[in-house]
């Protein structure tokens, strides 16, 4: 274990983690909870949404307004979002009210009133939001990427399904709550100014339940196909392209970021270079990487006029194809020192560390420390990145466009909605 | 903390703020000059200029530049409002002076034609980008009507058809009277060499010419008028509203912000519990917008056609019993907890605290430390509130919407 970070597992398999930050007065945590969207049946997409929303509706002694008053009275900033794998609920506030906070979390995640008054404008409320997606574009092509890239269950949305939400019921989803939030396989994760036995021995009291319940499995299907256009009156052509890559415990995976970096890191970038300053075809144009359990990809977006946006889908593969051909020294030294350098300023953010801590436990089982990766970034080199890329060549992609055109994918299999 | 600052002969300030336990370093030029200091003419060129910036000088292309940034691993930026324009960087302690030199040098850019005639189409292509967000529209359309013919209504942006009409020429001339040393500020914090950051802007910035770069900084209690546009594509109502508030000098800003919070923040204010949880609308916010001279409350809500007049009935009563009957002990102390522990959380990071000194310094020529204004927001009384609730009238409000067509 890295030494400023802790780490502690309850009886019954919850796992506490903690990194300590010098010279700061916040401190920030999450729990993150099994019961993302895809740890839920069939037939409930959105339930997930709703859950999130109802928990803060009133839990243990106090209702809906004395509970929202109590967070804000310890000037608490919450956060809490919905994936795949997890419900994630969490805050950010000064170090003097934690444990206040904390004994407030176990309330809404253990005891929740999940009332059935309270039921309607949770679910109210997430059906709103998925139609609002269509005012939101940039966002929904992102959403409707993932969909399309990840098999199912996996790339179920993350936001909902209207019709499903129709028909969920109080009932169903008490029921979905009891049998989901399983503390054995919650992750509790905490980044600033603590004190981590005290932490470990409330959530011991907390959420020691004794019974040890394993890890739900899921069983992956195959992708749907590989474009999708929904049509849209806008004034743009939102693009979000996706391409399979290695995941985070591959030996290749620093090679597959620094290579994402080079394409995508900052303004000197290819895709920025290429798609922005020479031809002017975008404002906005990015690559980032994404993953799940058992499946990563580099996922891409631009927005640009109807009239530009088979040039700009042709160029962006243009140069991931390109990329194995050549990389120069310059090139991956300026990789290096952004993914380098926004390590570090990550590192000043409480918020930051605590979901960077929780996730890499998710996926790596342990976490790695700050020395760990610069020395992995510090390894790669052009030799390296270039025999990733042509072992693992770029060849499918997955594609969603939101505009008043379509595009013309680089292979022929599609599926339209309307 | 210590704070530094000197003033160069030709007017350009710079300050500082150091943090020798801060990991990271901020720098960044913040020039006083936005939307509101352009002709109806000329509209869009502040921010057109801010892109120009990077596009490089006499030595340096457009490409040397990015890669000059990126070579030091920097988080790098700008951003152009109604009355600033910023350019800014985080990164290790060791890259800043070579960063501030990098800076320097882009305030005194090439401006190539070349460049100008490229750059338009990534202007006109974010103009379409903000097109598709009705919450940017619906606020930009509302500020224009609020401040009628106040130049704090000028888009920030400017049209796809004025950025056609722009001329290089009248971009040069814009910079030449804005960019000039007395209307500029350099500000670093966190962890960085104070002396060294002077003795490179001694060294590269004294030539610059002083010119007097004035502005316009009337108060404007707004229009009160109300605007509706409809967009087939759109599934939601969209509604800005605006309202007189306090200016960036005016002490009554803390007593102000608390106020916008107690009414409208994200979760826990008046808005929240009688529009957001009730499912009334999925979104119903207000904050403060304090500016040069002027300030707006602007609020918004976002919610289903059906609703929008019921969630605005709400809004109404909720404005008007403020107004009348003022807030209580137990929401302001709520308010204070929210707001002290946000500026704690924001001004842990060198980025977030970069803001903070160099707008203080813009806009009151002072520096305040964030236990400055801890104590502030901390020392904010329940009267001062209510005075301002009353005084203000917030229920005189500028309203513009966008939504989907209405069906008679």
């Amino acid at each position: 274990m890295p030494e400023n970070f802790d780490k502690h597992t309850l009886k019954n398999g919850m796992v506490l983690l903690g990194e300590q930050m010098k010279g700061v007065e916040s401190v920030a945590f999450d729990f993150m909870v099994p019961s993302g969207a895809a740890m839920l049946p069939e037939g409930v997409c959105g339930a997930a949404n709703v859950i999130e929303d109802w928990l803060f509706r009133g839990a243990g002694e106090k209702n809906n307004r004395t509970l929202g008053d109590a967070l804000d009275g310890l000037g608490l900033h919450r956060s809490s979002s919905v994936g795949s794998s997890h419900i994630t609920i969490g805050s950010t506030l000064e170090s003097s009210s934690l444990h206040q906070a904390i004994d407030l979390y176990a309330d809404i995640i253990l005891r929740p009133q999940l009332t059935d008054d309270q039921f309607k404008p949770a679910r109210q409320l997430v059906i709103d939001e998925i139609t609002a997606l269509d005012d939101d574009p940039k966002q929904k092509v992102m959403l409707k990427l993932r969909e399309l890239f990840y098999p199912q269950p996996l790339g179920r949305s993350t936001a909902g399904d209207i019709e499903q939400l129709r028909n969920l019921t109080p009932q169903k989803t008490r029921q979905l709550v009891s049998e989901h939030f399983n503390p054995a396989q919650t992750i509790f994760a905490v980044a600033g100014k603590y004190e981590f036995d005290k932490i470990v021995s409330q959530i011991e009291r907390l959420f020691e339940t004794g019974t040890k319940r394993s890890a739900q499995k899921i069983r992956t299907e195959p992708v749907a196909g590989n474009y999708t256009h929904i049509h849209n009156e806008g004034a743009q052509v939102h693009i979000g392209l996706m391409t399979p890559t290695v995941g985070p415990a591959d030996e290749d995976y620093y090679n597959a970021r620094v290579a994402i970096s080079i394409l995508a890191g900052g303004m000197s970038a290819r895709l920025f270079t290429e798609v922005r300053e020479k031809r002017g075809l975008c404002y906005a144009i990015c690559a980032r990487y994404h993953c799940m359990r058992g499946y990563a990809g580099i996922m891409s977006y631009a927005g640009t006029t109807p009239e530009k946006a088979q040039d700009t889908i042709d160029i962006i593969i243009a140069e991931f194809s390109r990329l194995s051909d050549g990389i120069t020294a310059d090139e991956i030294d300026r990789a290096k020192a952004g993914l380098k350098s926004a390590l570090i300023l990550q590192s000043e953010s409480s918020s930051a560390r605590a979901s960077g801590t929780g996730s890499d436990y998710f996926f790596l089982g342990r976490i790695r420390s700050l020395d760990e990766i610069k020395e992995k970034i510090e390894k790669t080199n052009a030799d390296f990145v270039i025999s990733f890329l042509k072992k693992n060549p770029f060849k499918q992609y997955s594609i969603v466009s939101i505009g008043p055109k379509e595009i013309n994918p680089p292979s022929a299999q599609q599926t339209r909605v309307n | 903390m210590e704070f530094k600052q000197k003033i160069l002969n030709n007017g350009l300030n710079i300050i500082g703020e150091l943090n020798d336990s801060a990991k990271s370093a901020a720098v960044g030029f913040f020039v006083k000059t936005g939307s509101r200091d352009e002709s109806m003419q000329i509209n869009g060129v502040s921010h057109f200029l801010e892109h120009m910036l990077f596009k490089g000088t006499e030595k340096l292309s457009a490409f040397e530049v990015s890669a000059a940034f990126d070579r030091t691993g920097a988080q790098f930026n700008a951003f152009t409002s109604e009355e600033i324009t910023a350019f800014y960087a985080a990164a290790l302690p060791e890259y800043i002076s070579q960063i501030t030199s990098i800076w320097i040098e882009l305030m005194r850019p090439a401006l190539r034609n070349e460049d100008f005639d490229i750059e338009k189409n990534v202007i006109k292509e974010e103009i379409a980008m903000y097109q598709d967000m009705p919450d940017f529209e619906a606020a930009e359309k509302c500020r224009t009507l609020y401040f009628d013919s106040h130049p704090c209504g000028q888009s920030i942006l400017g049209s796809a058809e004025n950025i056609d009409n722009l001329t290089a020429d009248q971009m040069r001339s814009y910079f030449n009277s804005r960019y000039v040393p007395n209307n500029m500020l350099l500000v670093t914090v966190g962890n960085f060499n104070w002396r060294q950051i002077c003795s490179l802007a001694e060294q590269s910035c004294s030539g610059w010419r002083q010119i007097p770069a004035g502005r316009n900084s009337d108060d404007y209690a707004g229009s009160c008028k109300t605007g509706r546009i409809e967009k087939p594509n759109i599934a939601r109502e969209h509604i800005c509203l605006m309202s007189h508030a306090v200016s960036a000098q005016d002490d009554r800003r803390f007593a102000a912000f608390l106020l916008a919070t107690i009414i409208g923040d994200s979760t826990g204010s008046r808005l929240f519990w009688e529009i957001v949880d009730k499912a009334l609308a999925e979104e119903a916010v207000v904050r403060l917008g304090a500016m040069d001279g002027t300030g707006v409350f602007q609020t918004y809500i976002q919610c289903s056609p059906q609703n929008a007049d019921k969630a605005m009935d709400t809004v109404s009563r909720i404005f008007s019993d403020v107004a009348k009957n003022g807030i209580t002990e137990d929401e302001l102390a709520k308010a204070k907890n929210k707001i002290l522990s946000a500026l704690v959380i924001k001004n842990e990071i060198p980025m977030g605290r970069l803001f903070d000194v160099g707008l203080n310094w813009l806009y009151l020529n002072q520096y305040r430390s964030v236990a400055d204004d801890l104590d502030a927001i901390k020392s904010v009384t329940i009267d001062q509130v209510c005075q301002i609730a009353r005084e203000l009238k917030i229920t005189d409000y500028t309203r513009f919407s966008i939504g989907p067509s209405q069906k008679s």
